[in-house]
């Protein structure tokens, strides 16, 4: 591992933050909210270090292996959770480096788990800044970095795949970069979309903008207390549903859609699951709370179709308190947070396109069963699945199975009850936000103890970057040269 | 006409005969000195030694005069240069036999229409367009559709047990008032006759029907022949006559399952399947084969390579309960012996190229032409000119040629089955089931040669 090329990158990357970090502190300043010496210490933090790794690396070599690409892509998020976090540790918000860090890479991995107690008491800037961790980490730094930054073009695919969820990466373009610009630009387009939508029900330009970013990213930041519950209006309730639909999709797809390849579309088998997946659960919670929580067939619909596009895609908003709906319902949303949106969408969890590989693949084994000298390859739009992706599927499942279990049990040693503890670890390996327990659709997660919430910041890391791409590095042989 | 015919392997030679039987001037080009000696001893034509592909030989062949030019040696380029000279020298109807894909598939990039050959016929797709043909239609041993479909052609063997063994057609006649259909042939021991009144239905003759596609099921039913349509189908062997059965009975939804011994040829397989299931085994493997259900099946069609092992494959699944079996042959030989074994019905590359290639030949007035048992007989689909001499008048006043019968005629959308009341006009289409020695007398009759 050259250190010294990775230095080199990381200081780009850095360098990079620090012009998005000019965003908030023009509007504390236009504002006059007093925020801004906050956001200017971490501007100088993001600068300095940026230039600085930037010199180091300056004699390392422009390539990178597979290997560096791992490391930069972690470290890289590592770095972006620091500097994120000065702000709200600087101002005062928050009353640890640790809950800091928590809220800055909770907004970064678009996980929405919070440890604030009063959202509204913050000033516009800092929410600002909150909503705009979240948009960054939704496409992905990595990503945004190859569109901006031409130095990391070679060994770009390998970050490229190391940061975009789902067991394969679409590449749109020959050229990474070009990729990366389409992806970007296609994120862009939707979330202006989304913003105007929302000014239209009468949002305010800057609570339309951190939920647009919050929606488009399946972040779950809100601007208030009560999250999108706050607004009252079914309209605006029906516009972050269908963009939290749209946003759990491969962006490669709208893409597609965008330029009309609508047949390439329609075969794939991702999609159709996701949309069935989606109809089906809108259904199940539909005919739970029909009898008791929600009499009335548009409240119901409302409701349901929200919570459950909302924790399928990782969202995490909220606009009814699920607790205190029938336990079918709750239990069917756990599951649905392992599942999360479709590959390379903003989603976290292990992804729809998996999660049909698997269920192909215990179907073929049954099958082989009954016919034990039979053939028979599982496939993914009419194509035959090669064994290793099969194989890093499996592997990926049990990954995650083996890191909930894990996260788990620390959790639950560090004092955290049972439900809290399970909940907990899957709603942030997942990138959900809210759980079941203490920290549910009302709760949060400042009341959790500080060592259970580094372990839930690790897990958020983890989860965002697909589990391989983090544990890796505690692989000896990575650091190696 | 003359008709050069370059190759005398088995199509050539089986087309040579055709032709010659039925008076065309045939010449034969083959390089083997063997082969020739045996065409020149068996059949009445003329052979010449030489290379198919080189302008002198086909010149000394009198390309000049040449109305019908058909290239069926073994390899694919010979044929298509040999095809390539004969349009230089102006032959209006030129044929040749490709094996390669690469000429016939789907978006070919020479395709027959650039090269400027008339018909490019791959013997594979023949083949398989035969057994998939008998394979759909349950108990048939031969099928062919005439006008669009709505006129069939089918072969059915007669069992012991059959209502009709024993009555004479005219029994089988009074039968057949409400739904109209023609005896048009009975094999018996190998031997075509076109049946009278007085002809008594025997076991295990093959009776050939001529009847209206809509009544099919009503005169399978007084046959006493099941009427279970071909929902499981065993394909043994994967090559590309199997694939295509499969994937024709995959389309029609039907439980197709495909057995293969080569374990990277399942891998292929089982890549393009959607439905099929691919089973890995030998096609002789009882146990697997019992496993997956062979004594269920409606019908099995072998298609390997190894027609021994086709033959012995078919033999096993019947014994284990399959209803039919279905067979690839290559050796002529073994085409008449397979159904004396008990299986249903073999077909051969050769045989099948042979009879696509004269059901082309003869497309002119005559629209269409399958042939029965090893080219016994022809069904001929002709067309009434203008100017008939016995038109209008009944069908039992017609001094119709020996050997031939009509089956069905076509009068504008209208088919039906001809009685002896029944009129010819002009323009109507008529199904006519001719022994060989009569195929030039009806051509002559109807004024289309």
């Amino acid at each position: 591992m050259n250190l010294f090329a990775l230095a080199r990158v990381l200081g780009g990357l850095g360098l990079a933050l620090t012009a998005v970090l000019l965003v908030p502190l023009a509007l504390s300043l236009l504002d006059g909210d007093g925020a801004h010496p906050s956001f200017l210490a971490a501007l100088a933090a993001s600068g300095g270090l940026g230039g600085g790794l930037l010199a180091l690396g300056r004699r390392g070599p422009a390539e990178l292996t597979h290997r560096e690409g791992f490391a930069v892509v972690t470290l890289g998020w590592v770095l972006f959770g620091l500097i994120g976090a000065l702000p709200y540790r600087l101002h005062g918000a928050l009353p640890t480096m640790v809950d800091a860090v928590f809220e800055s890479l909770s907004g970064f991995t678009t996980t929405g788990a919070t440890v604030l107690t009063d959202i509204e008491a913050l000033p516009r800037s800092l929410l600002l800044w909150r909503a705009t961790t979240h948009w960054l980490g939704g496409m992905g730094i990595i990503v945004l970095g190859l569109a901006i930054l031409p130095m990391l073009g070679v060994g770009g695919m390998q970050m490229f795949r190391a940061e975009v969820p789902g067991p394969t990466a679409d590449r749109l373009r020959p050229r990474i970069q070009d990729t990366a610009k389409l992806l970007w630009g296609v994120y862009v387009a939707l979330t202006a979309v989304e913003t105007l939508l929302l000014m239209l029900g009468g949002l305010d330009w800057f609570e339309a903008v951190c939920h647009a970013f919050a929606t488009m990213a399946t972040g779950g930041f809100s601007t208030r207390n009560a999250s999108v519950a706050g607004f009252g209006s079914a309209y605006v309730d029906a516009v972050i549903t269908v963009f939290m639909f749209l946003a759990g999709v491969n962006f490669a797809l709208h893409h597609a859609a965008l330029t009309g390849g609508w047949r390439r579309i329609r075969q794939k088998e991702e999609l159709k699951a996701y949309g069935l997946l989606t109809l089906a659960a809108v259904a199940v919670l539909m005919v739970s709370n029909a009898a008791r929580t929600y009499p009335s067939l548009w409240e119901n619909l409302r409701y349901s179709a929200f919570q459950a596009v909302s924790i399928l895609t990782t969202t995490g908003f909220g606009t009814a308190d699920y607790e205190t709906w029938p336990v079918v319902g709750q239990v069917l949303l756990v599951l649905l947070m392992f599942v999360g949106g479709c590959a390379g969408s903003t989603g976290g969890g292990m992804k729809v396109s998996r999660v049909v590989l698997i269920v192909k693949h215990a179907w073929a084994q049954l099958w082989s069963l009954i016919h034990p000298r039979g053939v028979r390859l599982v496939k993914m739009d009419g194509r035959p699945v090669p064994p290793e992706v099969l194989q890093g599927v499996l592997g990926f499942f049990a990954l995650y199975l083996l890191t909930v279990g894990g996260g788990a049990l620390v959790m639950a040693a560090l004092g955290v009850d049972p439900v809290t503890a399970v909940a907990s670890v899957i709603a942030c390996v997942g990138n959900i936000g809210p759980g079941l327990g203490g920290v549910g659709p009302t709760d949060n997660y400042a009341h959790l103890p500080q060592a259970g919430k580094a372990v839930l910041t690790f897990c958020m890391l983890a989860g965002r970057l697909e589990l391989f791409t983090v544990f890796v590095l505690f692989f000896p042989g990575a650091w190696r040269r | 006409m003359r008709v050069i015919v370059v190759g005398a392997g088995e199509v050539g030679f089986h087309t040579a005969e055709r032709l010659a039987l039925e008076g065309h001037d045939v010449v034969v080009v083959e390089h083997s000195r063997q082969a020739l000696r045996s065409v020149e001893e068996r059949l009445n034509v003329m052979a010449l030694e030489g290379n198919g592909a080189e302008a002198r030989v086909l010149e000394e062949a009198g390309i000049e005069q040449c109305g019908l030019f058909i290239a069926v040696t073994d390899v694919d380029e010979v044929n298509l240069v040999a095809c390539l000279l004969a349009k230089e020298y102006g032959v209006p109807v030129k044929i040749a036999r490709v094996r390669s894909v690469a000429y016939t598939g789907r978006g070919a990039v020479l395709n027959a229409e650039k090269l400027g050959i008339e018909l490019l016929i791959n013997p594979l797709e023949a083949v398989a367009q035969d057994l998939i043909n008998i394979a759909s239609h349950a108990a048939a041993v031969e099928v062919a559709e005439f006008a669009g479909g709505r006129i069939l052609f089918v072969g059915y063997p007669i069992t012991a047990d059959s209502p009709v063994a024993g009555l004479t057609l005219a029994e089988i006649g009074e039968l057949r008032t409400m739904y109209p259909f023609v005896v048009a042939a009975i094999t018996r021991h190998g031997r075509t006759l076109i049946p009278r009144g007085d002809d008594r239905v025997e076991p295990d003759d093959h009776l050939f029907l001529v009847l209206r596609q809509k009544d099919l099921a009503a005169v399978r039913y007084m046959f006493g022949l099941e009427k279970r349509q071909t929902r499981r189908i065993f394909v043994f062997g994967g090559g590309s006559v199997g694939q295509r059965v499969a994937e024709h009975f995959e389309q029609k939804r039907a439980e197709v399952t495909m057995v293969e011994p080569d374990r990277n040829r399942c891998d292929e397989l089982a890549r393009r399947a959607h439905r099929a299931t691919v089973i890995n085994a030998d096609i002789t493997e009882v146990d697997v084969l019992l496993s997956e259900g062979i004594g269920k099946a409606d019908v099995v069609v072998a298609t390997t390579p190894n027609e021994e092992k086709n033959i012995l494959a078919s033999l096993l699944a019947k014994r284990h309960g399959a209803r039919r079996a279905l067979c690839l042959v290559d050796r002529p030989a073994y085409v008449g012996l397979v159904p004396s074994l008990g299986i249903d019905a073999c077909i051969s590359p050769r045989l099948s190229t042979a009879s696509a290639i004269l059901k082309y030949v003869r497309r002119g007035g005559v629209l269409n032409v399958a042939t029965v048992e090893e080219n016994q007989a022809e069904v001929l689909e002709l067309r009434i000119p203008e100017g008939f001499t016995w038109a209008r008048r009944p069908l039992r006043e017609v001094p119709f040629p020996a050997g031939a019968i009509v089956g069905a005629a076509l009068r504008g959308d209208r088919a039906f089955i001809p009685t002896g009341d029944t009129t010819l006009d002009p323009g109507d289409r008529i199904v006519v089931f001719a022994l060989p020695e009569a195929v030039v007398a009806v051509e002559d009759f109807f004024g289309t040669s």
